[in-house]
């Protein structure tokens, strides 16, 4: 296990590399020239000059790969070039607001995906099982910005439940008040994929032979069904959420930007709007690494659920 | 009893074809995928909702059946151009108006034709009065070209590459799948916005300011991962069947058992995950347009209009929104019933 | 003894599509007798699993029993017990084994949860009393160590093993009918004899019935005490197996009997179904080989490596196959037999170039294909060609027949225009007993042993002069194999062709080769011509392979 993960962590390092030359190479030749864009359309030649030697632009590619790479090791991203903020200190402010929303969706629209599958795998064939599958395709066909839109509208101005938007700087008030309404939408809204994926999941599982083997043995559909296709069925399904849980950084930027949630998401969206180079840079670099991370967690968990697994 | 159950794989296409008759949903499906083409094509050549600029009705014009709705935001508007002799230009208060000037000229070239500004238009007007009926026509051309190019430059990617990794093995294969693991590693949104913000603002803004070609670059670079994947897979499973080792023994070359031999035999997986794609391609496009990242703004795609909805709900004009929604809905809806089709007809496990 | 279960005119359908139906069986009668062992034989298609799995009504959900059928169990109509009757009696009265153990296990849970669960579910037990119980159940089916494999999981199984957990699962409420459906086809041929020889311990024991379901009436003779034999759907033949086997009443059971090649004769060409069918005698006379010439192709220690990656940098070498050396001759037929993980298709492979060897030379003659550069390969390509196993798998599903075979020419430049290549494409049908209307069809219009008969044809499409054949009839029907062999006989005997033959089967083996080699883990234990390995295996691995080849019914056989 131990040999495992350290060769695992081994193979992450030309990941890293990777992530880290496309990014930089990315920026550099395709991204123009920092020092303009930092200094606007009307600042002068001199202006110019002295922000492209304050940033190194005018050493050589190599020399900036480096201090790119300096930047990254020593978590030292130098400042957002619009606010001047220490960009580690956006990433860190900005994560809790993120998680806050994007956990509970996760683990609502599994929790909830994985029942309603099992009880249309079991009516399958039936018209229940068709309905919610074509409600689900349906459903799926709606861009998530109306689900924001109308629902924002209807639940927030309409109505008044919720409140249209803000944050503060208290957990449980954020969770209690301000988070629900985005929690809730984004649930729903990931709830259909889910449902008709898991469904596919299970309808597989049935069509085994160990299922014949459990039919001969005089179960009932229902007993072969939790306790022999559910276990089986997990694994796909741990994938599945293993695939997700590198979201939960910035997959919710729409209901950030919506809901005025100052999370990560909507950082990143600023931050393009003002072309603000570091931090979409560091945050890409630094989202990747998490990424890495989160999977090869995820691998381990596996043999928690797959006996047939073996991490070698 | 398995080899009764055995229906031995036929001619795919002609399956294809016989399984779509059968299957009253999936045909219907193709049906109204093939109005959206069919309407597509009219746009594309101007036969179509090629007025969707002009601005034919008054502000927030109502929809037809709603007539008699008050529409405030049209009579304030009037009152304020009796004041002042002309039409309050809106696009004033718009921030990103490079085009501004030009469309300034083209209000000017309309007033001077002096149309009369109809008080209700069929599906409703948005704030300059243009047809919103005609917005999403025009919209869908959009939208769906992005999502059908985008879908078709990333399976095209995707298959070389996945073929190339999948057939040699080594280290075709093992830096195949570096590059695989550096793109996969960076959660794609962020991708996304890292290349949006590269289109925009750097030295290729230039070659690509208008048009779709921003988006569709965007969607395909940060898109091929999953049929890389998928047809590399499909490949690793063929390089090894009996029947590609037997036209390797009659001597067949390795380019020809790649592309000749093992293509058509994987042929469906790649069209099921292209079609999937242009859903995906799709969703995203709109969102990216909705954001500002996506289609210029001398266009309109669903995501635009969406991006006006969003205010215009506030004040109770709900139509461009449920025109985006309803357009877009229904070509969706179709389109993915027509995927599930293929799937099934296509699926060697299912027949 | 009297009736335990009586099938009466069974009829199965099933559904394909909106309109198609099937009919996979056709009014079937048959009686599984108390205290017996009633067989049901059958090719594939002949409806025997159908017919079996009806009694537990254990059917795919597209298959529809005909109302009038009925399966009499105790006085009582099974094919309308309601669900919950039929829930309490499968697994407690009427069990079944199936071909794949493997699949047939449940992979997540352990060996212990499963043997277990069908103890609580129908004797109400404790979980403790089950696992007790299932472990004692693991030593009666001869599971070592039984107490820890409880905890193991089925792929820390082998086979045999996991054959032996569905067995201890089936009887372990002491049924009345275990029903095995081809329970030991999945299995290497060794393991085979003794999964047959403990599920006859066990009914023996248990005095239980057993319906036994297989395509091998060799293997039915051991252990069957009534027989039946189908055929697309319908009974062809019923009777006690001392009947069905000396005094055969139906020429398809005849043609069964004689249509396998026997080790003790070796006749010109094997009987086909045909023969029997129209009331043909097949003729008698033995095989005559060619005299042993120059070799054509030979294989000089032979080795072949796989690497697998254990830990950080390192990794470990997998000997697929080590030290080979063989030499065929115009003609002649080297044999090679073993087990599966024996090494042998890595051999054909090496020996065609599609793997590289990891040591050792693969030569035609004379010259050494691994080092060849792939320019220089075309050539030789030409002079040796290979007809795999599993003619679904080696025919390309996406082109007609036509283009399949005119591609080798094309490569080669044989035959100076397309038409003459399309001309000598229908020859080549004719010679493997083809219609030429076949040219423009698909693979999948053609039956198993057609498509082997295409394969065998785009292998001739080049005129080679060595043929690998890898287990060319192994998948198929045992009436078909015979016709494949005598094909394959005929165009060595025309065209000089040299054959490396490799197969699990030793009797196959036997009959088409003039050397055999017998492989085990890579390695040739044993050589010779096939008279002197049968009559005098000198190595231990020959020998129980030799023994575990199925003899018929015999009065010394199951017969008490």
């Amino acid at each position: 296990m131990t040999a495992y993960i350290l060769r695992r962590l081994w193979q992450m390092i030309p990941t890293l590399a990777g992530v880290i030359l496309l990014i930089f190479f990315l920026f550099k030749f395709f991204g123009g020239d920092p020092a303009q864009i930092l200094a606007g359309q009307v600042a002068s030649q001199e202006q110019i000059d002295a922000i492209r030697q304050q940033l190194g632009l005018d050493r050589p590619w190599y020399v900036q790969l480096g201090i790119f790479v300096r930047d990254i090791f020593s978590f030292d991203f130098g400042k957002s070039w619009m606010t001047r903020e220490q960009v580690s200190e956006i990433f860190v402010t900005r994560l809790p607001a993120t998680l806050t929303i994007t956990l509970p969706i996760l683990i609502l629209e599994v929790a909830l995906a994985i029942p309603v599958a099992m009880l249309v795998a079991y009516h399958r064939g039936t018209l229940l099982d068709r309905l919610v599958i074509a409600i689900c395709v349906a459903a799926m066909s709606i861009s998530f910005l109306v689900y924001i839109i109308v629902g924002q509208y209807v639940f927030g101005f309409e109505l008044g439940w919720f409140p249209v938007q803000g944050w503060s700087d208290s957990f449980w008030r954020n969770l209690v008040t301000y988070a629900p309404l985005p929690i809730l939408l984004a649930a729903l809204v990931g709830l259909a994929p889910q449902t008709r994926l898991y469904r596919s999941f299970f309808l597989d599982e049935t069509k085994s032979d160990y299922v014949r083997t459990a039919r001969a043995k005089g179960l009932s559909d229902a007993a072969i069904l939790r306790r022999h296709v559910l276990p089986n069925a997990m694994v796909p399904v741990l994938t599945n959420v293993a695939l997700l849980l590198p979201g939960v950084f910035v997959g919710s930027f729409l209901l950030e930007i919506f809901f005025s949630i100052p999370g990560l998401g909507r950082e990143v969206y600023i931050a393009v709007n003002r072309s603000d180079y570091p931090v979409i840079q560091a945050f890409t670099v630094y989202l990747a690494v998490l990424t890495m991370l989160i999977n090869l967690g995820a691998d381990v968990l596996y043999r928690l659920v797959d006996p047939r697994i073996q991490l070698t | 009893m398995a080899a009764v159950l055995d229906i031995v794989p036929e001619n795919a296409w002609l399956a294809l074809w016989r399984r779509l008759q059968q299957d009253r949903i999936g045909a219907f499906s193709l049906g109204i995928v093939i109005v959206y083409l069919v309407m597509i094509l009219f746009a594309m050549a101007g036969l179509l909702a090629g007025g969707w600029s002009e601005e034919i009705g008054v502000p927030y014009a109502n929809p037809s059946f709603l007539g008699e709705r008050p529409n405030l935001e049209a009579a304030l508007a009037q009152r304020a151009a009796q004041r002042q002799g002309r039409v309050p230009d809106l696009t004033a208060v718009d921030p990103l108006a490079p085009k501004y000037a030009e469309w300034e000229k083209r209000t000017a070239e309309l007033k001077t034709g002096e149309r009369e500004r109809s008080l209700t238009l069929r599906w409703g007007g948005d704030r300059w009065g243009r047809d919103v009926l005609a917005k999403a026509i025009k919209g869908s051309q959009v939208s769906i070209a992005v999502g059908v190019f985008a879908a078709l430059c990333a399976t095209f990617i995707g298959t070389l590459l996945g073929a190339l990794g999948g057939f040699y093995g080594r280290w075709v294969n093992d830096s195949l799948e570096w590059v695989y693991n550096v793109f996969t590693s960076i959660p794609s949104i962020l991708l996304v916005f890292s290349l949006a913000a590269v289109l925009r603002s750097g030295v290729l803004a230039h070659l690509f300011a208008s048009g779709i070609w921003t988006v569709v670059i965007i969607l395909a670079v940060t898109g091929w991962t999953g049929m890389y994947r998928l047809v590399r897979a499909e490949y690793m499973k063929h390089r090894s069947r009996e029947y590609v080792l037997a036209a390797q023994a009659i001597g067949a070359s390795a380019a020809s058992r790649m592309f000749v031999h093992i293509l058509p035999n994987v042929s469906h997986v790649v069209l099921v995950q292209l079609s999937l794609l242009v859903v995906a391609f799709i969703k995203v496009e709109v969102i990216l347009s909705f954001l500002g990242l996506g289609v210029p703004v001398d266009m309109v795609s669903w995501g635009t209009m969406l991006g006006e909805a969003q205010t215009e709900l506030v004040i109770g004009k709900w139509w461009q929104l449920a025109a985006a929604t309803v357009f877009m809905a229904i070509f969706l809806t179709a389109f993915s019933m027509l995927t599930d089709s293929l799937r099934d007809a296509l699926d060697p496990k299912l027949r | 003894m009297s009736a335990l279960v009586t099938v009466r005119d069974l009829r199965v359908s099933f559904r394909l599509g909106r309109e198609r139906t099937l009919e996979a069986v056709r009014g079937v009668h048959f009686t599984v007798r108390e205290d017996a062992t009633l067989a049901l034989v059958g090719e594939s298609g002949s409806g025997k699993t159908v017919s079996a799995m009806s009694i537990l009504r254990l059917l795919p959900e597209n298959a529809v029993v005909h109302p009038a059928s009925r399966v009499e169990y105790a006085g009582e109509n099974l094919l309308s017990a309601p669900a919950p009757r039929l829930r309490a009696l499968r697994g407690r009265e009427i069990s079944a084994v199936f071909q794949e153990p493997m699949s047939s296990l449940n992979p997540v849970l352990t060996v212990g949860e499963q043997v277990a669960e069908v103890l609580r579910l129908h004797r109400r037990m404790s979980a403790r009393a089950a696992l007790e119980r299932a472990a004692e159940l693991l030593a009666e089916v001869g599971i070592p160590e039984p107490r820890a494999r409880l905890r193991s999981y089925p792929h820390e199984l082998s086979g045999g093993q996991q054959q032996r957990v569905m067995i201890a699962m089936a009887i372990a409420n002491e049924p009345k009918l275990l029903i095995a459906d081809e329970p030991t086809t999945a299995l290497d041929v060794t393991v085979q004899r003794q999964v047959l020889e403990l599920i006859a311990r066990l009914r023996e024991r248990h005095r239980m019935s057993v319906l036994f379901i297989s395509h091998d009436l060799g293997l039915v003779g051991e252990i069957a005490d009534d027989v039946v034999v189908m055929r697309d759907g319908v009974v062809r033949e019923s009777g006690p197996v001392a009947r069905i086997f000396h005094a055969p009443q139906d020429a398809y059971t005849k043609a069964l009997l004689a249509c396998r090649p026997r080790l003790e004769a070796r006749p010109r060409r094997l009987p086909v179904i045909d023969d029997f069918m129209r009331g043909r005698t097949p003729p008698a006379a033995p095989l005559e080989r060619p005299p042993a010439g120059a070799p054509v192709m030979q294989a000089k220690q032979l080795r072949k490596e796989f690497r697998l990656r254990t830990g950080l940098f390192a990794s470990k070498a997998l000997v697929a196959v080590s030290d080979v050396s063989f030499d065929v001759a115009r003609g002649r037929t080297v044999g090679l037999v073993g087990e599966s993980g024996s090494g042998k298709t890595t051999v054909a492979l090496l020996a065609l170039r599609l793997l590289d060897p990891s040591a050792g030379e693969a030569r035609l003659d004379g010259a050494d294909l691994a080092r060849l550069t792939p320019g220089r390969m075309l050539p030789f390509r030409r002079r040796i060609q290979i007809v795999f196993q599993n003619p679904y798998a080696s025919l390309n599903p996406r082109r007609t027949i036509g283009r399949t075979l005119v591609e080798p020419m094309r490569i080669h430049g044989l035959g100076a225009s397309e038409s003459e290549r399309y001309e000598r494409a229908r020859r080549l049908l004719e010679r493997v007993g083809l219609p030429a209307d076949a040219m423009q069809r698909y693979p999948h219009e053609f039956s198993g042993g057609q498509r082997q008969r295409i394969a065998i044809a785009r292998a001739l499409a080049v005129e080679p002069e060595v043929l690998v054949c890898d287990e060319p009839v192994s998948a198929l029907d045992v009436s078909v194999q015979a016709t494949v062999l005598n094909l394959l006989l005929d165009l060595q005997e025309s065209l000089g062709l040299a054959y490396l033959f490799i197969s699990h089967d030793l009797a196959v083996v036997k009959y088409m080769s003039d050397e055999v080699l017998v492989m085990r883990a890579g390695e040739v234990v044993e050589r010779g011509t096939p008279e002197a390995i049968f009559a005098s295996p000198q190595h231990e691995y020959t020998r129980k392979l030799i023994a575990a080849i199925p003899r018929g019914y015999s009065k010394s056989g199951s017969e008490p």
